[in-house]
């Protein structure tokens, strides 16, 4: 039988890929490239070995699904910092950006909020911190033993959180995921040449 | 299945009870997939009103919610979609699935990808939450091995058919295996993802697996059950070769408006908010395309279970996706942007779009494709608690989104963002629920359907007999 244009599935299949193909290049991998090859902005290092740990430990716990990395150049947004540039993420890979903010922007949480002893309790028990949270708990980065040993990082739950009779000691995964909590911090830009 | 009543197919052909067989097996295991992805979104759901239920690593948040997502996406849509797929190409063409051991292979591949890539979740092994592309890169290997095969039988199938034209349901399937093997290759290559640039192919990514995928496989299957199921031919063919290239043309450019105020470039934005305007184009030419096809017929949608699916289905891809072009405005991005407004949107799409002409091509092709027919009294109830479930649902996260972004904008202490969205994620749960319930409604509709021996529950039609 002959058939011809696009009713031959050869043809069909062609068109559409090498129109598809033109697309995925432009929208896609040329993008890619060239942001990829963003120079780190003033100031922006990258992450010691116990924060990579820690980010690592972040990606796989999921928490940017409800953490955005990404401070939009909009008035309610100037409570999380300085508006995001492109060379704040040359370290960043995964990229943590974010889709949806059901907790707070986490880009300068190691400035707002720099304590350790903060970030294992919240962990730990987010609603012994703050009352109204719908963070999920962590316990299972943190063990519960009869009594410290040395070199124990025991975290301070708060009573009525605390299993009891134990002491809370933080894993090593707690103590680096805050490592890059506190890690979490914006360069400032330089100022404005006048 | 070995009931299914043998039949001798066109010569050469393997006969149409294979074809019943690929079906069936498609079907059952995309339901076994909606059963739990559903069920993790479901607890999911209850986590937000009650957020230390269930307190464990394998149960926690922010495992489960890529798990729930891959899993509806690549568990369920995909292979219920591609199935129908195959089965349209065959008898679109009047003759059987070709390939038919490809196509097995393609299922397993399916089902491999999708166990590996959720056990990975599970166990805190991701690729870097990153949205519909979370699993580990061997389960998207996986993934991409069964698009490749799949889309091999339905083209192989397609280029066997006996009449001359290429029916415009199977451009939108083949197309939908084309773009998403590009995509899919574009996706996984590391070299040009690093940063920024990963954000940039994340944009493309997340949309484009969307948009040339399901709504391709969701359009195609339409185009073939809708006039079926009606008797009558579709309003327009010149509309449907419209909508597939302006679908193809304007689509790939609309990713980074889920990026909007982000640190990709400007113009890059307004690019993709000038390209959702475009995609009106598409959306509704196959929409309307739809309604004229049906119009006038609406006893035939009252007589018929599979008929108010399809209807939904496009009735929720006109509001939902001219809801997409709405929303990438900046104006309202900037209200809307990063709240549960657009995890309302994505579930009128997926859900009321995508996952309804999944059900409507389901009981259209199924019970002609096996001779059983489910129990109208059981379709309907899935059909009723589905529509309002997922209704429901949408209209409760829009609010919430909308709360959320209100509070932002207006200074408020963060927590008060979550206070003000707190009894509209009771909602979504409670609807979640009747989501729910219809999903095991439809469980026992496709054992009705496939497994069921002949008689109850479920009679074969009158002309099985002969």
């Amino acid at each position: 039988m002959n058939r011809r244009g696009m009713n031959d599935v050869r043809v069909l299949i062609a068109s559409a890929a090498a129109i598809y193909l033109c697309l995925a290049i432009a929208m896609g991998i040329i993008p890619g490239r060239v942001l990829s090859a963003t120079p780190p902005g003033p100031g922006v290092v990258p992450l010691t070995e116990a924060q990579a740990r820690g980010r690592d430990v972040y990606v796989g716990e999921g928490c940017s699904y409800c953490h955005t990395q990404q401070v939009r150049p909009l008035e309610q947004d100037r409570v999380w910092g300085r508006p995001s540039t492109r060379g704040d993420y040359a370290y960043a890979t995964p990229q943590l950006l974010g889709s949806e903010r059901t907790g707070p922007d986490l880009t300068s949480i190691g400035a707002r909020q720099p304590s350790a002893v903060w970030h294992l309790i919240h962990l730990y028990q987010p609603r012994a911190l703050v009352h109204a949270s719908i963070m999920p708990a962590y316990p299972w980065l943190f063990a519960a033993k009869d009594r410290a040993e040395p070199g124990d990082v025991v975290v301070a739950v708060p009573a009525g959180d605390a299993p009891p009779g134990k002491v809370v000691v933080a894993t090593q995964s707690a103590q680096d995921l805050v490592a890059y909590l506190q890690a979490l911090k914006q360069a400032p830009l330089p100022a404005a040449k006048p | 299945m070995q009931d299914v009543r043998a039949y001798v197919g066109p010569a050469g052909g393997r006969g149409v009870a294979d074809d019943a067989r690929i079906l069936s097996a498609y079907v059952i295991s995309a339901t076994i997939w909606l059963l739990f992805a559903t069920a993790v979104g479901l607890l999911l759901s209850f986590k937000y009103s009650y957020p230390d239920l269930l307190t464990s690593p394998l149960l926690s948040f922010g495992r489960l919610r890529a798990i729930h997502t891959s899993g509806t996406f690549y568990g369920w849509a995909s292979i219920a979609l591609v199935g129908c797929a195959m089965y349209v190409a065959a008898r679109s063409g009047g003759v059987t699935i070709r390939n038919g051991r490809v196509a097995w292979l393609a299922l397993w591949a399916f089902n491999l990808a999708a166990l590996a890539g959720t056990v990975a979740l599970d166990l805190g092994m991701s690729n870097g939450s990153q949205e519909y592309r979370e699993w580990i890169w061997p389960a998207t290997l996986l993934l991409l091995l069964a698009v490749v095969l799949s889309g091999w039988v339905v083209a192989s199938t397609v280029a066997a058919r006996i009449g001359h034209d290429i029916y415009i349901a199977n451009w939108y399937t083949i197309g939908a295996f084309v773009f998403t093997t590009i995509l899919g290759i574009v996706a996984i290559v590391p070299a040009y993802q690093r940063g920024l640039g990963q954000v940039a192919v994340q944009a493309f990514y997340m949309h484009n697996a969307v948009g040339m995928w399901f709504t391709f496989l969701a359009l195609g299957v339409t185009y073939y059950a809708l006039p079926k199921l009606l008797n009558r031919p579709i309003y327009s063919y010149a509309l449907g070769v419209l909508g597939f290239w302006t679908n193809l043309v304007f689509y790939p450019v609309i990713g980074a408006h889920h990026y909007e105020f982000s640190p990709l470039p400007w113009w890059f934005q307004t690019l993709a908010i000038v390209f959702s305007v475009g995609m009106l184009v598409p959306v509704w030419a196959g929409s309307g395309n739809f309604a004229l096809t049906l119009r006038g017929r609406w006893s035939s949608v009252r007589r018929s279970y599979a008929l108010p699916f399809l209807v939904v289905g496009i009735a929720y891809y006109f509001v939902g996706s001219t809801q997409g072009t709405i929303e990438a405005f900046r104006s309202l991005q900037a209200i809307w942007h990063l709240t549960n407004f657009t995890v309302g949107h994505s579930h009128a799409t997926m859900y009321g779009f995508i996952t309804f002409i999944a059900w409507g091509a389901i009981y259209a092709l199924l019970p002609r494709a096996t001779e059983k027919e489910p129990q109208p009294l059981w379709v309907g109830i899935h059909f009723w608690l589905a529509l309002i479930g997922v209704t429901v649902y949408v209209a409760a996260l829009s609010v919430a989104g909308t709360q959320q972004g209100l509070t932002w904008a207006n200074g408020d202490p963060f927590i008060a963002s979550v206070e003000a969205a707190s009894p509209y994620w009771l909602a979504r749960a409670v609807s979640g629920t009747m989501m729910f319930l219809a999903h095991v409604v439809f469980a026992y509709n496709v054992y009705a359907m496939t497994l069921a021996p002949y008689g109850a529950p479920a009679a074969p039609p009158a002309r099985a007999a002969a």
